[in-house]
């Protein structure tokens, strides 16, 4: 439902996007990766219509974002910036309700479905709990859930989020993470995303779209685009990718960059003498964990596949 | 590919329809919904509740301002005058004392709307029409126009014309980054310790009678004005009523930021400029009748805005405040002491300096 058509966009002198071609496919959860300053951010704040491109479009279903009225865009496509400012004092309810926005008139603030949406997008982000609690003192996770809800009761097809999982402890990165793919599998919504772990992104994502210096590297399931290669063309940095014991997606586990940090003898021998360390170990009740630090060694240089990389 | 995926949307559509089609219960936290005819209104509660006792206070305030004084009227013949019976004070409450006390509220309340409305786009409890230039614009206009001999009547006139000025300066300086709320600040500033610069330079090279009488109007007084400036104000605040209705609602997302507020579908900086115009606009206009009553305008939507606990200044609460407190200042400067006549500004900046170390002090406490 969205796309890009030759998109050059940027900030002040600074072109970040320069000439994209993208295109995102409906009811899926794409989730965007890169480096830092690779342009993720701006191509999510593009798609938004947050910024205005310089050169291109964006196509919201064949239609130039820019041209369609902000709130019918509004009633479509909902955006959660990467970190917004929680008005000082504001209750959840009330913030979860400025999503009816695009709906309301200044002469008509208030309907029956404006009710309905904020009940239906409390619950579904669990947070209908907290309604009448001010957002300024809410942790973290319940925040950004209430963000999410004020999303959702924008009631959009679409919904388009900045790093949604920054600030958040894995627990609640996990929470906010498993939000989304419900809405995707259960409400069908299209979700696409700015991620930064590549292991979260392969977990959720159904379509990965990877970036650098403002282009896209590769586009398509996780499964079948995230390899090694991938990553050192992307990142610059040498990986295993393994398959996630638990749900089997491409596990992305950087190479071993230190000899010493498979060595757990020579890591706990450093803050302490070396000599007697390394002795008390040795002569440590269990001899079998004594000797693991060189098989484990072994075995991890033995998984290594260092030949083709 | 995107067909198969099209036949999942509508299947996910298909289970939303249920929920949303439910009856709501949600209510705002703390707000009631008026409805009259097509239309609905959210109103906050508590703005209903402090609304009337400080409408209470401000009928209270305004017996008070017309019963004391040389002569004091007892409060009953003040009502009996007001309600037309006819008493032997009728020329001291109606003619003398009435149009002034009408003229502190009405003042008040234009105050108390400019002040909350620029408050709200610059995020800043601090920022008023004195802090933006508008006062000083208006201030330098007045005091070329008493200074060079000009007759009264351009005085009215010139103050407004400085002070639309003055904001389209501020404006114009702030806009360049759509009007972000540090940058309207700052421009704003800027603006008024040049106008102020200015202001002073005139006045100290003019003759020392026609100086001191800038001087006065600068400080700000309702002593000699009544129906007229009343009127002009009130004019002005009834002209753009559509325009405070509106502006009622629009302040509600005006604590959003600009991403979060586009996202809703919103066009924060056209709105910003829209919001800050018409506070300019009433701000000018008051200034331009009563002279640069300080710190009404800067208080009065953070009195209002504590009182209803709203994470915004309310507009009608902070006219209500506003009114109460010029026509409190304006009584105590004319009887605190008696029977030399203080000009209400300076009382307002009596009471509004103390209240600024209040906030200060209390943004530090909070911070640390």
């Amino acid at each position: 439902m969205l796309s890009t058509r030759d998109l050059v966009a940027g900030y002040d002198e600074r072109t970040v996007l320069d000439g994209l071609d993208l295109e995102l496919p409906a009811d899926a959860f794409t989730v965007i990766v890169g480096p830092n300053a690779c342009g993720k951010s701006t191509l999510l704040r593009t798609l938004a219509r947050l910024l205005v491109p310089r050169r291109g479009s964006v196509l919201l279903d064949g239609k130039a974002i820019q041209e369609l009225p902000t709130r019918e865009v509004a009633r479509r496509l909902a955006v959660l910036p990467q970190s917004p400012l929680v008005p000082e004092g504001v209750t959840v309810a009330d913030l979860v309700g400025r999503g009816r926005q695009p709906y309301q008139r200044w002469w008509r603030q208030w309907s029956e479905e404006d009710s309905s949406a904020v009940d239906h997008a409390m619950a579904l982000a669990d947070v209908a709990g907290l309604a009448d609690r001010p957002v300024d003192t809410l942790s973290g996770g319940q925040r950004q859930r209430v963000w999410i809800a004020m999303t959702l009761a924008q009631d959009t097809e679409a919904l388009l989020l900045d790093e949604p999982t920054t600030f958040l402890d894995l627990a609640h990165q996990v929470e906010v993470l498993d939000l989304l793919h419900r809405l995707r599998v259960e409400r069908g919504r299209t979700v696409v995303a700015v991620l930064h772990d590549l292991n979260q992104a392969a977990r959720y994502a159904d379509h990965l779209v990877a970036m650098r210096s403002g282009a896209v590297v590769a586009a398509g399931p996780p499964r079948e685009i995230l390899t090694a290669e991938l990553v050192r063309e992307v990142f610059g940095l040498d990986c295993v990718v393994v398959p996630c014991p638990v749900t089997g997606a491409p596990l992305v586990v950087p190479a071993l960059t230190s000899p010493t940090l498979a060595d757990p003898a020579a890591r706990s021998s450093a803050p302490t003498p070396a000599g007697t360390a390394s002795g008390t170990d040795a002569s440590s009740p269990t001899g079998s964990t004594g000797a693991t630090p060189a098989g484990s060694e072994n075995a991890l240089a033995g998984s290594y596949p260092s030949e083709g990389h | 590919m995107t067909a198969p995926s099209r036949d999942r949307s509508a299947g996910g559509v298909t289970t939303i329809e249920p929920a949303v089609a439910t009856a709501g219960t949600a209510r705002l936290p703390g707000r009631s919904l008026l409805r009259v005819g097509p239309l609905s209104v959210q109103i906050r509660r508590r703005s209903v509740l402090v609304a009337a006792v400080l409408l209470v206070l401000l009928a209270v305030a305004g017996v008070l301002s017309l019963s004391l004084g040389t002569p004091y009227v007892a409060a009953g013949d003040v009502l009996r005058a007001l309600s037309g019976a006819g008493t032997p004070y009728d020329l001291v409450v109606l003619d003398l004392r009435l149009p002034r006390v009408v003229l502190a509220a009405v003042a008040g309340a234009a105050f108390g709307v400019a002040g909350t409305l620029i408050q709200s786009v610059a995020r800043n409890p601090l920022a008023s029409p004195d802090v933006i230039g508008v006062t000083q614009g208006a201030g330098l206009a007045a005091t070329v126009a008493l200074t060079s001999g000009a007759a009264a009547v351009v005085v009215g006139p010139a103050a407004l014309a400085g002070g639309l000025v003055a904001a389209a300066l501020v404006l114009a300086l702030g806009a360049r980054h759509g009007l972000a709320a540090q940058r309207f600040v700052l421009a704003g500033v800027a603006v008024a310790f040049a106008l102020k610069a200015l202001t002073e330079i005139v006045m100290l090279t003019a003759e020392a009678i026609d100086g001191q009488r800038a001087q006065i109007w600068l400080i700000g007084t309702l002593a000699g004005k009544g129906w007229t400036e009343a009127a002009w104000i009130g004019a002005t605040l009834l002209v753009l009523l559509p325009v405070l209705a509106w502006a009622g609602w629009a302040l509600n997302s005006s604590a959003l930021d600009d991403d979060t507020a586009r996202g809703i579908g919103l066009r924060p900086v056209s709105r910003r400029i829209a919001l800050a115009g018409t506070g300019v606009l009433v701000a000018a206009m008051v200034t331009a009748q009563v002279g640069a009553v300080d710190f009404v305008a800067l208080v009065a939507p953070q009195v209002a805005r504590r009182l209803v606990r709203a994470e915004r200044p309310p507009l009608v609460c902070a006219a209500l405040m506003g009114a109460l407190l010029l026509v409190l200042a304006d009584l105590a400067g004319r009887r605190l002491f008696a029977p030399t006549q203080l000009p209400a500004g300076v009382l307002t900046a009596a009471i509004g300096g103390p209240y600024l170390m209040y906030l200060l002090l209390r943004g530090r406490k909070r911070s640390s």
